[in-house]
């Protein structure tokens, strides 16, 4: 891919963001979204992709939140000097 | 309520007159302290014009003398008729027509008489640009809450009456239904309800401006709005709540989406008569054109709302910020992954993970402690896999201390690829760390550690990936 990108910046010259570099970027995410990775296609629209993104990312930060809570309460459920405890900090300031 | 303060309340426990003084002070604008107070304790007659309370003693003026003749405990009305009158009032004021032409004339309407019913008729219609006068030349003074003092009263109480009912649920903005009932003529309905409407989100705003406030939540007070004559014009801004802001700026997108239809249209009616082929091309052109720019502005607002879902997202341009969206969704999941099972090995914990415990101790996360079969993974992240590090811990452990830096190494090693192995977890130890430091705070000195243990590493396909990844990072954002 590196490859590709030096020719392709290459080619366009002055701007080293081309077209395909960011549809390339589109894909990638299309892949990381469960929902869009299932359809593989090519057709998925750019805009689709981005609104999909902002969707997932809401949900990854909800579930955070969530996890979050169920972590504390576990803290809270444990010595503070267990390893549990410590584990559960590490991840909780993760 | 607010406009009360500025009042005794005292008044309000004693006749009407008096209360009613106090209201319509407090409603208008230059809300000249109700001078005549205290003056007798009781009666005071406030004048009030064009949103200025021209006090009004009893003492024996002539002119502006409220009827004092009436001398009663219920001072002349018709003072109040320009006034803000409260609902109770109305009664009162209604039994006491005008008898002062000359009185109301002078205040009001500089015109003569027969003018003056145009002009309280205006009054009530305009918005009196400047509150501060005390004879407000213009008619418009008279706004509608102040029910005809002048000639005809019955034809100001019957704009008052109207207008009354409609300013009881006002009692927010004033100045937003001033206003509203400013444009619309007299027709106190449509313009108190439609101000109503709007003064809901101006409040702030129409007291900002100086605009009586109609509303001072008095039930059924009949505001006499003299907004300032800004306010007519820059109200909308103003006073403008905030559906008010949105709609002008939905507006406005109509209005910029029909220029670009009608020209679309002009072209196309100066193309007509070029010829028919060219007119089809230019026109599929055009069509293509107007499609493209949609489909361009549609993917630039989920870009920006894209963006504002990253934390610490500075970039500009389309493809670095990208890069940190895909970089960051990938840290989200890791950390989601990591969080959801702790949370499932917690209970489990003294079971199996003793030997670990004090690698653990260093906090240096469950993935690093975890020498056994991780849970089954979540279905986009074979992370678990690569927790089942074949490698001892110790020297991996010898970071101690750096628990989020070792959560986010794996993250940087599944952010290169999705799948992972245990044999080649240990290649993904290479902390490419900088990537996601921006999203969690790392302690920056950590990361080198990490690389040169990940230099004893064999290099495998995964390593390549994630260094070509990194590389790719860093391009990006050079």
């Amino acid at each position: 891919m590196s490859s590709r990108r030096s020719s392709r910046s290459r080619q366009s010259g002055s701007s080293r963001i081309s077209d395909d570099q960011i549809s390339d970027l589109v894909t990638k995410l299309q892949h990381l979204i469960p929902e869009l990775r299932r359809r593989r296609s090519d057709k998925v629209s750019a805009s689709k992709v981005l609104q999909e993104t902002c969707n997932y990312i809401r949900n990854l930060h909800r579930e955070v939140d969530d996890l979050s809570d169920r972590l504390s309460e576990l803290l809270a459920s444990t010595d503070d000097d267990s390893a549990e405890a410590a584990i559960i900090r590490s991840l909780l300031n993760y | 309520m607010n406009h009360h303060h500025h009042f005794v309340p005292d008044f309000e426990a004693d006749d009407d007159y008096v209360n009613a003084n106090t209201n319509s002070s407090s409603s208008n604008l230059p809300r000249k302290p109700i001078i005549g107070e205290e003056e007798d304790g009781d009666l005071m007659e406030l004048l009030w014009h064009n949103g200025q309370v021209v006090l009004q003693n009893q003492r024996p003026n002539t002119k502006k003398q409220p009827p004092s003749s009436s001398s009663s405990s219920a001072p002349p009305p018709p003072l109040d008729h320009n006034l803000f009158i409260q609902e109770d009032e109305m009664s009162s004021w209604l039994h006491y027509p005008l008898r002062d032409d000359d009185f109301c004339s002078d205040l009001f309407f500089p015109a003569a008489p027969s003018s003056e019913r145009q002009a309280s008729n205006q009054v009530t219609a305009a918005r009196p640009p400047v509150p501060s006068t005390v004879r407000p030349p213009e008619p418009s003074s008279m706004r509608p809450p102040a029910p005809s003092s002048v000639k005809p009263p019955v034809r100001n109480f019957m704009n008052f009456s109207r207008l009354r009912g409609d300013f009881t649920g006002r009692g927010e903005s004033g100045p937003s239904t001033v206003r509203e009932s400013a444009k619309v003529n007299p027709s106190a309905t449509p313009a108190s309800s439609a101000a109503r409407e709007s003064d809901l989100g101006s409040r702030s705003a129409v007291d900002g401006g100086g605009a009586y406030t109609v509303g001072d939540n008095r039930k059924g007070k009949a505001v006499v709005t003299t907004e300032p004559a800004r306010e007519n014009q820059g109200t909308s801004s103003s006073v403008a709540s905030k559906s008010e802001i949105e709609t002008i700026v939905d507006e406005r997108k109509r209005k910029e989406r029909e220029a670009i239809d009608e020209t679309e249209c002009r072209n196309e009616e100066a193309k007509q008569g070029r010829g028919s082929s060219s007119t089809k091309r230019s026109r599929a052109a055009e069509v293509h054109n107007l499609s493209e720019r949609k489909r361009r502005d549609r993917i630039n607002e989920r870009m920006k709302a894209l963006q504002e879902l990253i934390p610490r997202c500075n970039k500009s341009d389309k493809a670095s910020m990208l890069d940190e969206a895909i970089e960051y969704m990938k840290s989200l999941q890791l950390q989601i992954q990591m969080m959801s099972m702790g949370c499932g090995m917690m209970p489990m914990m003294y079971t199996g993970m003793q030997q670990y415990m004090p690698h653990m101790a260093m906090g240096m996360g469950m993935e690093m402690g975890m020498n056994r079969p991780p849970p089954p993974p979540p279905p986009f992240m074979p992370f678990p896999n690569m927790l089942a590090s074949q490698r001892p811990l110790p020297p991996q452990t010898r970071m101690g201390g750096y628990p989020p830096v070792q959560a986010s190494d794996p993250s940087r090693v599944y952010g290169s690829n999705q799948q992972f192995d245990p044999n080649s977890s240990q290649a993904q130890f290479s902390a490419y760390m900088d990537p996601f430091q921006q999203f969690r705070s790392l302690h920056p000195s950590q990361p080198p550690q990490f690389q040169n243990q990940a230099a004893s590493y064999p290099s495998s396909s995964r390593v390549s990936s994630s260094k070509e990844s990194e590389d790719h990072g860093n391009q990006t954002t050079s």
